[in-house]
């Protein structure tokens, strides 16, 4: 099953995927094009038997970000990763919420996390941090404290 | 008719950890619940980011402060394949030791709150007895209760010390027996079951759409356990059963947890046998200095950036105490992780709430939210 | 003559359960003791008692025993932060049993005369921390626990951590460890018994 995997996924998806590549350990990581991730997620969900989604995640390569999804099927018992790259300007891309319910929580964190905005998510509000929180800590320009820094302000204080 | 929105938390009895459940009822009904995270979000993730690989297990026992050796195991599987490192055999025979003995003393601080939620007192006295019993193993070899960094990339930091197994053993036969004594101190009890039976009912089809796994997903009919589905270190060499109930409810998820305990000491026992029988190094050989010392012995500053590790990616998947836990690693060639995320199954398990809480009352929530099995620490990271 | 002596007298004097064995001392007066002390010892008592507090002054007699009752029954909040809360736990468990030194954790702030920070305080909880330590009864004691409570810990460089409690609340006592282990945490309860003992208002 793990070797025909990716061509039946180029098979089903066509040009909607861009490449298979190898990932030990899971059936492979499918780079998909962000346009079309509905049709990825629901193709995955009902054609592939990809039933549970275990995590959302998104990184920022400074120049562009990434957002993968984790997604392991029971008939099939193997994982798979779903990656696609967007833009460092006005991120977005399509909600797994109506697909995978689960997804909920982790695109609100991802949000928060590495803002990268999901259309059409129900309720895109904060999860980690107090409400209002302007500032997205996983991108890569957002430092963290110094040591000596602190120190100097903790003896204004 | 009188509807509100109430705060259960982030101080409240009920919650063991620091969040907050909001819960939208009507007089006693509970008709929408939000839960509040994010009270302890200490920034693991991003922490991670500044950090040399080992430096990272440091933070991997607080993530999951009640499944520390888990966490570990967890981070070191996904580093390992980022960084292109294989462990010795016997260090992942003593992995999935820790693993196992991490499952029973989390289980065992889960029944000592679970029960204590549902009202019976003297329970906690022996959850926490035991699970003592199990910390004092954990404190002979890594020499911490709680905090242990122990397991390093390439293996684990030190070999077990002489007399383990024996002591080992004997705390594994005391435990058996206890087991039993659990089940007649709850089972038994009329008060346990009107509190617990067809509270907190959540389908198999529900579990897996929302995400849901571990005992909850398992006490839902489920046979999924990631160390018979996808086996990691040594689990393939081992026999066990997957613990599973088919009731979905509280009483349900008491029962896969117990009988998990049990099948965690079967585990313990064979791990225990090889490990007597197949000494040998705990570390891999060809593992680069840097990563075990976080700092440049001064006057050697150069060495520190020299690498010839490919960059890569890493994913791993452990079956922790509480469900199925991940962590996607990207190495990009430098001496940090360029990005570490965590999956957590807490997290998972609570975005499920409005699922297994609305319906019931306010005085279900305690011990609905008890068989959930909640430690904040990772939830939030 | 001691109560078993007389119990097995009475016993064999009389058939097994028809009379109940009494133990009797008749030779001390009870009663004419306690009409004595009511009507001499307590008036002279309450006597010296005012010309005491004539002299020093009523804080100075009754600070030692409120102090005296509050050391030997410190009541802390019952909440859990993060690791150190687990420990906390510990030691109200069997091997430990904090609760022989009269420590019994509350879940309410308004019952508690003793707030443990037993965990890493992030921003985001830290109102509602300040919340509560307002809520509890005055005098009340705060014990950092733990190094994430006294600086930070490991996340001290964080976004989200407050570098030390004290930058929120008054702290009176600082226990070291990441977490300490249950002895710990009593000996510093312990120590915090001391300071209470050497409170002047």
């Amino acid at each position: 099953m793990e070797a025909e995997f990716p061509a039946l996924v180029s098979a089903r998806l066509g040009d909607r995927v861009a490449a298979v590549e190898v990932f030990p350990g899971t059936l492979g990581r499918v780079r998909f094009r962000a346009e079309a991730a509905l049709d990825v997620f629901r193709s995955m969900r009902d054609d592939f038997a990809f039933d549970h989604l275990s995590m959302v995640g998104g990184i920022d390569w400074v120049d562009h970000r990434e957002v993968f999804y984790v997604l392991w099927s029971d008939a099939r018992r193997a994982y798979v990763i779903l990656s696609t790259d967007l833009p460092a300007e006005n991120p977005h891309i399509e909600s797994a919420t109506p697909t995978w319910p689960g997804a909920n929580w982790h695109e609100r964190e991802t949000w928060e996390m590495v803002d990268i905005h999901f259309d059409h998510h129900p309720d895109l509000r904060h999860l980690l941090m107090p409400d209002g929180y302007v500032f997205h800590p996983l991108l890569r320009s957002f430092k963290l404290h110094e040591p000596e820094e602190l120190e100097v302000k903790t003896r204004n204080v | 008719m009188s509807e509100m929105w109430i705060n259960m938390g982030p101080q409240h009895p009920m919650t063991h950890g620091l969040w907050n459940l909001r819960v939208h009822v009507d007089g006693e009904m509970v008709l929408d619940v939000d839960p509040e995270m994010g009270y302890l979000h200490r920034g693991i993730e991003k922490i991670s980011e500044d950090r040399h690989y080992n430096e990272v297990v440091t933070l991997m026992d607080r993530c999951c402060y009640v499944a520390g050796l888990a966490w570990e195991h967890l981070y070191i599987l996904s580093a390992e394949q980022a960084l292109g490192i294989r462990p010795p055999e016997r260090a992942e025979w003593i992995r999935v030791m820790s693993e196992e003995f991490q499952r029973l003393g989390s289980h065992l601080m889960w029944y000592a709150a679970f029960v204590q939620d549902i009202g019976l007192m003297a329970p906690f006295l022996y959850g926490m007895r035991d699970r003592d019993l199990v910390l004092d193993l954990f404190q002979s070899y890594t020499g911490a209760r709680m905090t242990y960094e122990y397991m390093r990339v390439g293996g684990v930091r030190n070999d077990l010390p002489n007399g383990f197994t024996d002591q080992s053993r004997k705390v594994c036969d005391w435990l058996i027996d206890r087991f039993e004594e659990y089940d007649r101190l709850c089972l038994a009890s009329a008060i346990f079951h009107k509190r617990c039976d067809g509270l907190g009912k959540m389908s198999r089809a529900d579990c897996v759409a929302y995400g849901v796994t571990g005992p909850m997903l398992r006490s839902a009919g489920s046979k999924r356990d990631l160390r018979k589905d996808r086996p990691y270190s040594a689990y393939d060499r081992v026999e066990f059963d997957v613990a599973t109930a088919d009731g979905a409810d509280v009483t349900a998820r008491y029962l896969v947890r117990m009988e998990e305990m049990r099948q965690s000491v079967r585990i313990i026992r064979q791990a225990l046998d090889w490990l007597d029988k197949n000494p040998g190094p705990v570390m891999a050989a060809r593992v680069p200095r840097w990563l075990g010392a976080p700092y440049a012995p001064i006057g050697n500053e150069g060495y520190l950036l020299k690498r010839n590790y490919p960059k890569g990616l890493g994913l791993s998947a452990i079956e922790e105490p509480h469900g199925e836990a991940q962590a996607y690693i990207v190495n990009d060639g430098g001496e940090h992780p360029y990005r570490v995320k965590f999956r957590s199954p807490v997290f998972a398990n609570i975005s499920a709430a409005k699922k297994y809480l609305v319906g019931y009352r306010i005085a279900d929530i305690p011990p609905i939210m008890g068989s959930v099995d909640v430690c904040v620490g990772e939830c939030d990271r | 003559m001691n109560a078993s002596s007389v119990t097995t007298a009475s016993g064999t004097a009389k058939a097994p359960g028809t009379e109940l064995p009494v133990v009797t001392q008749p030779g001390v007066p009870f009663i004419e003791i306690e009409t004595l002390r009511a009507k001499e010892f307590l008036p002279a008592a309450k006597e010296a008692l005012s010309a005491m507090i004539a002299e020093r002054g009523r804080e100075d007699l009754t600070q030692p025993v409120f102090n005296w009752a509050g050391r030997n029954s410190l009541f802390p909040l019952h909440w859990g932060l993060a690791c150190c809360a687990i420990e906390f736990a510990a030691a109200f468990g069997a091997r430990w049993d904090a609760e022989r030194f009269g420590i019994v954790p509350r879940s309410s702030p308004r019952q508690c005369d003793l707030m443990i920070v037993n965990g890493t305080v992030t921003w985001k909880v830290a109102h509602k921390l300040i919340a509560l330590y307002e809520q509890m009864p005055e005098p009340k004691w705060v014990i950092a626990m733990g190094n994430c409570a006294t600086g930070g810990g490991p996340f001290r460089t964080a976004y989200s951590v407050v570098p030390g409690v004290d930058k929120l609340v008054p702290v009176d006592l600082y226990i070291a460890g990441c977490p300490p282990r249950p002895e710990a945490m009593l000996d510093g309860i312990l120590k915090l018994e001391e300071l209470i003992r050497e409170r002047k208002e």
